[in-house]
């Protein structure tokens, strides 16, 4: 949801802006209105294109590249240790995402894609996000020559590097998400030497209004109490992060187009605010 | 009961995993079974829930729970079973020397998956061997090489034990529990695992459904007035919850209803509010799931 209202907000704000997801179950084009892509670029209006990527597709590519010759590209995409080193190989897969963000920005794109501004690039969860950040570097290390060897340094200068490549780290205020929200921003810090642009706190239960208090009614006292909850944490969070921090509260819309173009209103009003602050 | 061996807990990240693995722990141990708990998840939350130490890390500990069951945690690092089962299979202490110190062994530990398939590779032979060269380098290629040759007395005996397992999570007794956020857009993907768990042979038990926020009927004048933001919110999510429930009722067959636990006004992090999310459980399937 973040990553969709992130690529929309900057399209309105007149970039050319690709948003990559590589979950298969493709979840981006609910939030836009169009239909699932299917592994094309879609174009979602006023500037933004989506793409469904899958990791496998993307080193299929590589090998294209570099094997010019069709025959012999051909023989080994369907060799069956290809096929093993592509799927079991750690960190590969990720790289190769990264890699093509990368060279996306870089002006490789495919023929009929105009060079994006920006991509937006929809992680896997935190849990994961750690484990995407230590594959760059387990490749960029273990591989370290040949173009694979090539491409996984050079993609992780350019993660490493805040010019090129920014960090939006989402999280509930509860107590697991926040402790794995700070771990992806120490392990942001220790393996690529770099910190987040900023941390979305997202699903918080706005407060109630005081005077009705009513506390023996059920639902207003869980309210109350996941509240209590999300504003402990976000204390906890401002103790340990003193850079840019967006609250976003739910909002009672199903997930849709709606629900993006209000997000999108709530962070650009947000990122705007805290942009002034650190001016 | 759910009558199971093993239970596999299964759903998305942050919809409570680990929470119901736990609940469904001293559940069982309540029931009288010797039960064990293991997670691979790295943030380590089962240790909390449960009140064990940084020790379960390397045994499996035994959790202080009134039950007439034992009820025992341990927390799983991919690299060290890995390690301890490289130990057990080497012919002889050179060889097991030789794969703990081989330089891609160790950046590959911590991922199983990734070990078998470069193992399935050096199985493979050497037809692509020219491509792979070209592609990573010399410097992979013969740590590869190394690697394949020290591990070539172990394969037999680890590719038996992974038949075994995967044998084992297609037992009828092996039961994949799937857990769910209560909202409607989590239906699709929940009819898509089970569906596709079934055509891989594996056996779906009950789907639970997490955090549903309670339904509040008509003006309730205890809330604050219905205009306002939050007035509006409470409603809507316990509207919003009640659908995605009755979407997942309507979708599965009656041996697998969805089983519901509520939002909680306090965070899983002990034993007593595992209790009472044991308790819910038990109400709602009226005895019939996780007693």
């Amino acid at each position: 949801m973040v990553s969709a209202a992130v690529g929309r907000l900057l399209a309105a704000r007149g970039r050319r802006v690709l948003a990559i997801e590589f979950d298969p179950r493709e979840n981006l084009h609910h939030l836009r209105d169009v239909p699932p892509s299917g592994g094309d670029i879609t174009a979602a209006g006023g500037g933004l294109v989506l793409q469904n990527l899958q990791p496998h597709q993307v080193l299929d590519e590589l090998v294209r590249e570099r094997l010019k010759l069709g025959m012999l590209a051909r023989k080994v995409l369907t060799s069956p240790v290809y096929r093993h080193v592509a799927e079991g190989a750690p960190g590969l897969k990720e790289t190769g995402v990264l890699g093509r963000a990368m060279r996306l920005i870089e002006g490789h794109g495919p023929r009929g894609l105009r060079r994006p501004d920006l991509v937006v690039l929809d992680a896997p969860a935190t849990g994961h996000g750690v484990s995407l950040l230590h594959a760059l570097t387990l490749v960029a290390r273990v591989v370290r020559s040949g173009p694979v060897g090539h491409i996984a340094s050079e993609i992780a200068s350019f993660v490493g590097d805040r010019k090129h490549t920014g960090v939006i780290t989402v999280t509930l205020a509860e107590e697991m998400p926040v402790r794995e929200c700070l771990e992806l921003i120490s392990g942001l810090a220790e393996t690529l030497a770099r910190r987040a642009e900023a941390i979305v706190v997202n699903g918080l239960y706005p407060p109630l209004d005081r005077s009705a208090a009513a506390e023996d009614d059920p639902a207003v006292a869980l309210f109350r109490r996941r509240r209590k909850i999300n504003e402990t944490q976000l204390a906890r969070l401002r103790t340990r992060w003193n850079g840019p921090l967006v609250e976003l509260p739910f909002l009672p819309v199903d997930r849709g187009p709606e629900l993006t173009r209000e997000v999108t209103l709530r962070l650009g009003r947000d990122l705007d605010a805290v942009s002034k602050e650190l001016a | 009961m759910i009558p199971a061996r093993i239970l596999v807990v299964v759903g998305s990240g942050g919809v409570g995993k680990t929470t119901l693995a736990a609940v469904l722990g001293v559940a069982a141990a309540k029931a009288a079974r010797d039960t064990l708990v293991m997670t691979f998840d790295p943030s380590l939350r089962l240790k909390d829930a449960l009140g064990v130490g940084e020790a379960a890390r390397d045994a499996e500990v035994r959790v202080p729970l009134n039950a007439p069951g034992a009820l025992a945690v341990s927390l799983l690092d991919a690299s060290g079973p890995f390690d301890r089962l490289v130990r057990r299979y080497a012919p002889d202490a050179a060889s097991r020397d030789r794969i703990l110190s081989n330089r891609l062994f160790r950046h590959l530990a911590g991922s199983l998956a990734g070990v078998l398939e470069y193992m399935a590779v050096g199985r493979l032979g050497r037809g692509a061997e020219a491509f792979l060269d070209r592609m990573v380098g010399l410097d992979l290629l013969r740590d590869m090489a190394e690697f394949f040759q020290a591990f070539a007395p172990l394969y037999e005996g680890l590719r038996t034990r992974a038949e075994d397992v995967h044998a084992l999570l297609r037992e009828p007794e092996t039961i994949f529990v799937r857990v769910n956020g209560p909202a409607p857009e989590h239906v699709a993907e929940t009819m898509f695992f089970a569906r596709r768990l079934e055509e891989a042979g594996h056996h779906l038990g009950p789907v639970v459904v997490n955090r549903v926020h309670p339904r509040v009927e008509g003006t309730n004048p205890g809330l604050p007035d219905d205009r306002s933001e939050g007035r509006q919110l409470v409603a809507w999510l316990g509207e919003r919850d009640r659908r995605g429930v009755e979407e997942l009722r309507s979708l599965l067959d009656a041996s697998r209803q969805p089983m519901v636990i509520p939002l909680l006004d306090e965070q899983p992090t002990n034993l007593a509010v595992l209790g009472g999310i044991r308790k819910t459980l038990l109400a709602d399937t009226g005895g019939a799931h996780a007693r």
